[in-house]
C-alpha cells in the first residue's frame, strides 16, 4: 500500500514538473514581450513579435504593428498592415495613421494623392477631415502658390488656425531678398548687394578688395607703369564682376535658407502636435 | 515471475529519472537557444532572445549573463554605446568579483575600439587601483598597452607590455614601430631651413620645390628693399614669401604625420589580421 | 543591495533615453583598427573626354603640383578654391566659372567668415560646393551651419 502511494506521488510530481516548463513562444507570452518592446521603443523587434501573432484577429495588435513600422519610418510597410473591419474600435485611429503614413512618405506632394484608390477603406467624415488637414499642410510644404487662406484653414480647429495662419502668412510673404536688387546694389557700390542680403563680412571684404585693385590700377596708370596698371585693372574687373555675381547668388541662397527654416519650423510644429493625432496610451 | 518489489523499484527509478528530465529549466533552453544564435553570428536575433529571457526571468537568475551577452552582441554590430550600456547593467547585476572584472574589461575593450582612449585609461587606472584586482595586474597592463596602441603612443604601449614581460612579442613589436616613426617635432624644427624638413621625411621633390620658391621670393623681397621699393618688398614678402615659407613649415609637419599614419596603419593592419593573441 | 537597486534604476532611466532606434536588422560590422586619413589626396590623373578637358586638367595639375601643394593648406573651404574652380567649369562654362571663382576668393578673404552660415565637413573645413552658386535654384542645397557633411 505504501509503495503504491509512493509511486502515485512520484507520478504526480512528474506531471507537475512537466506543467512547470515555461513556453516562451506561446501567443500570450509573445504578446507580453511584444508589448514590453513596444513600450521600450524597440519598434522593429516589437513589430516582428506582433507579426508572429497577427493571425489572431486582435485589432490592437494590428494597430501596434502599424505604429511600430510608422515610428521607424517604414511608412509603406506600415500601411500594408492595415486590416481593420469598419466596426472595430480602432478603425478610426488606424485610418488616420494610414493617412499620416501617406503624408510622411512625401509631405510636399501629398496634396496630389487624393484618389480614393489609395485608401483600402471608405473615407468617413473624421478621416476626411484629417486628410484635408494634411493636404493643407502639404500645400505649405510644396511650392504651390496663390492658394486662398480659407482653403488652407478650413479643416482646422479654432485654436489651431492661428498658428497655421502664421505659417500661411510666412509662406505667402516670405522675407526673400531680390537677386536683381542685390546685383544692382553691388553694381553701384561693390559689396552693398551682399550687405543687403545680410552678408556684412563678405560685403565689406568685396568693397575693400575691389577698391584696393581700383586704387592700384589708378595709381600705376598715374605713375605710367602701364603693364602693372593693366594687370591690376584686369584683376579689379574680375573681382568687381565676381562681387556682382556673388551678390545675386547670395540672394538665391538666402531664399533657400528662408525655405529651409520655414520647413524646419513647420516640421517641428507637426511633431509637437503629434500630427494632429491623439497620444495613444498603450504603455500607461 | 518478476516480484512486486522489483516492479516497484524499477517504476520508482523510472519515474524519478523522468521527473528529473522534465524539470530541466525551460529558461536554460531559452538561454542556450539565444547563445546558439550568438554563436551563429545572428546577433540581432540573439539580442531579441536574450531580451525575451530577461523579460520573463522574474528571479533575475539570468540577469548577469543575458545582459552580458546582449552587450557582446551589440559590440559585434559596432553599436558601442548600447554595448557599454548592457555590459554596465551586467556589471551591476554581477554577483562574483570575477564577473564584475570581466565586465569592466569588456567595457574597456569597447572604449579602445571606439577610440575613447582617455576613458579606457581612466577605467584601467581604477581597475589597477582596486585592491581586489591586484592579481590581474598583468592583464590590466596588457589592455593598457592596447589602449596606447590605439592612441598612437607606441612608446608607452611598449612600456606597458614590458611590465608583463620584457620579451613579450608586443613589447618588441611596439618598440620597432616607435623607432620607425618620424619625429614630427624634428621635422618642424628642421623645416625652419626651407626644404630640410621635407628631406628628412623623404619628400625630396617637394623639398626642392620649397627651396626654389623660398629662394625666389626671398631674393625678390630683399632686392625690392635694397632698391628702395619698400611697398613692393612688403607685398612680395608678406603675400608670397611668407606664404611659401609657412607652407614649407606646414608641409614638413604634414609629411611626417602622413608617413607616420601609413606606418601605424600598417602595424594596426598586422595586429588585426595576423596577431594571434587576444585583441579588443 | 539597496544601493545596487538604486544604481540599476538610475542607470535604466538615463540609458533608455539614449537607446538607438533600430530601423533594420543589423548584422556583424567590420570594425577596422586603422585610423582614417584626414589628408587630402589629389587626383593627378589626365583622364579627359576631349582636348579642352585635357588642357584644363593639365593646368590644374601643374598649379596643384608647383604651387598649391607647396604653399601649404591655406583654403578654409572644401572643396578648395582650385577644386571649386575646376568643378565650376564642369557645372557651367569658363566665364561663369571665373565669376564664381572670384566671388569664392573674395569670401575666402573675409576674416569674419566664422560668423557666416557655412556648414562644416568632418575635418573642420567649411563646406562650400559650387552647385550653390550656379544661379540655378534647383541645384541649391542649403544646409544650416550646425550641419556636418560627410566628406
Amino acid at each position: 500500500m505504501i509503495k503504491i502511494i509512493f509511486n502515485l506521488i512520484l507520478i504526480a510530481s512528474t506531471i507537475f514538473s512537466q506543467t512547470d516548463s515555461f513556453n516562451f513562444q506561446s501567443p500570450h507570452n509573445i504578446k507580453l514581450f511584444a508589448d514590453y518592446l513596444f513600450c521600450e521603443g524597440d519598434y522593429l523587434r516589437a513589430a516582428e513579435e506582433y507579426e508572429k501573432i497577427s493571425t489572431i484577429s486582435d485589432d490592437t495588435i494590428n494597430f501596434k504593428i502599424m505604429i511600430s513600422y510608422s515610428e521607424i519610418g517604414l511608412y509603406q510597410q506600415s500601411n500594408l498592415k492595415y486590416k481593420f473591419q469598419p466596426n472595430s474600435l480602432l478603425t478610426n485611429d488606424a485610418r488616420r495613421l494610414f493617412i499620416k503614413n501617406l503624408f510622411l512618405d512625401s509631405p510636399d506632394s501629398y496634396y496630389e494623392k487624393t484618389g480614393s484608390e489609395l485608401f483600402p477603406f471608405q473615407l468617413d467624415s473624421l478621416s476626411l477631415n484629417y486628410r484635408n488637414k494634411l493636404i493643407s499642410i502639404s500645400f505649405l510644404f510644396s511650392s504651390v502658390e496663390n492658394i486662398p487662406a480659407e482653403e488652407i484653414l478650413y479643416p482646422f480647429e479654432l485654436q489651431e488656425r492661428k498658428i497655421i495662419l502664421s505659417f500661411y502668412d510666412q509662406k505667402k510673404d516670405p522675407s526673400y531678398k531680390s537677386p536683381l536688387l542685390a546685383g544692382v546694389f553691388s553694381t553701384i557700390v561693390p559689396g552693398t548687394g551682399k550687405m543687403y542680403v545680410g552678408e556684412w563680412g563678405d560685403g565689406i571684404t568685396a568693397f575693400l578688395i575691389t577698391s584696393l585693385f581700383a586704387f592700384l590700377a589708378y595709381d600705376n596708370f598715374k605713375a605710367h607703369h602701364n603693364t602693372r596698371a593693366w594687370i591690376f585693372s584686369g584683376l579689379g574687373a574680375f573681382f568687381y564682376g565676381g562681387n556682382i555675381y556673388g551678390s545675386v547668388a547670395a540672394a538665391q541662397i538666402f531664399k533657400a535658407r528662408i525655405d529651409f527654416e520655414f520647413n524646419d519650423g513647420l516640421k517641428l510644429y507637426l511633431e509637437q502636435q503629434n500630427y494632429f493625432l491623439p497620444e495613444y496610451d498603450f504603455c500607461k | 515471475m518478476i516480484s512486486v518489489n522489483k516492479i516497484f523499484y524499477a517504476l520508482s527509478i523510472l519515474l524519478l529519472c523522468n521527473s528529473a528530465a522534465y524539470s530541466q529549466d525551460s529558461f536554460d533552453e531559452q538561454y542556450n537557444y539565444a547563445q546558439s544564435l550568438f554563436n551563429e553570428e545572428n546577433y540581432f536575433d540573439a539580442v531579441t532572445e536574450f531580451k525575451r529571457l530577461l523579460f520573463f526571468d522574474m528571479s533575475e537568475q539570468y540577469s548577469f549573463s543575458a545582459n552580458k551577452m546582449i552587450g557582446l552582441s551589440h559590440k559585434q554590430g559596432a553599436k558601442f554605446s548600447d554595448a557599454i550600456r548592457y555590459l554596465t547593467l551586467a556589471k551591476i547585476q554581477a554577483t562574483t568579483s570575477i564577473d564584475i572584472y570581466n565586465c569592466r574589461i569588456e567595457i574597456i575593450k569597447i572604449n579602445i575600439l571606439r577610440r575613447t582612449i582617455s576613458k579606457a585609461l581612466s577605467l584601467l587606472d581604477s581597475l589597477s587601483n582596486d585592491p581586489g584586482f591586484r592579481i590581474n595586474i598583468d592583464e590590466i597592463n596588457y589592455w593598457r598597452g592596447w589602449a596606447y596602441i590605439f592612441s598612437d603612443d607606441w612608446e608607452k604601449a611598449s612600456q606597458s607590455f614590458a611590465l608583463i614581460d620584457s620579451n613579450h612579442f608586443l613589447t618588441t613589436f611596439c618598440d620597432s614601430v616607435d623607432n620607425d616613426l618620424y619625429s614630427v617635432t624634428l621635422a618642424k624644427v628642421l623645416s625652419h631651413i626651407p626644404g630640410l624638413g621635407h628631406f628628412y621625411t623623404g619628400e625630396y621633390l617637394s623639398g626642392l620645390l620649397s627651396i626654389g620658391w623660398n629662394v625666389l621670393w626671398g631674393y625678390i623681397t630683399v632686392n625690392s628693399f635694397v632698391e628702395d621699393r619698400v611697398f613692393d618688398g612688403l607685398m612680395v614678402g608678406s603675400l608670397l614669401w611668407w606664404r611659401f615659407y609657412s607652407g614649407n613649415l606646414q608641409n614638413a609637419e604634414k609629411f611626417a604625420l602622413q608617413k607616420n599614419l601609413e606606418k601605424t596603419n600598417s602595424a594596426l593592419r598586422f595586429l588585426q589580421n595576423n596577431f594571434q593573441g587576444e585583441r579588443p | 543591495m539597496q544601493s545596487k537597486l538604486i544604481l540599476l534604476f538610475l542607470f535604466l532611466i538615463s540609458s533608455s533615453a539614449f537607446s538607438q532606434l533600430d530601423q533594420f536588422k543589423w548584422k556583424e560590422a567590420f570594425i577596422s583598427y586603422e585610423k582614417p586619413s584626414e589628408f587630402r589626396d589629389r587626383e593627378y590623373s589626365f583622364d579627359s573626354e576631349n582636348p579642352f578637358d585635357f588642357i584644363k586638367k593639365s593646368f590644374a595639375n601643374a598649379y596643384w603640383f608647383f604651387i598649391s601643394d607647396v604653399d601649404g593648406d591655406n583654403c578654409p573651404f572644401r572643396p578648395s578654391c582650385s577644386s571649386f574652380f575646376m568643378q565650376s567649369i564642369n557645372e557651367t562654362d569658363i566665364f561663369q566659372a571665373s565669376m564664381m571663382f572670384f566671388d569664392r576668393f573674395t569670401r575666402d578673404m573675409n576674416f569674419t567668415k566664422a560668423l557666416s552660415n557655412y556648414p562644416k565637413v568632418k575635418s573642420g573645413y567649411y563646406y562650400d560646393p559650387p552647385q550653390n552658386y550656379t544661379l540655378n535654384r534647383s541645384k541649391i542645397r542649403y544646409l544650416p551651419s550646425t550641419y556636418v557633411v560627410d566628406e
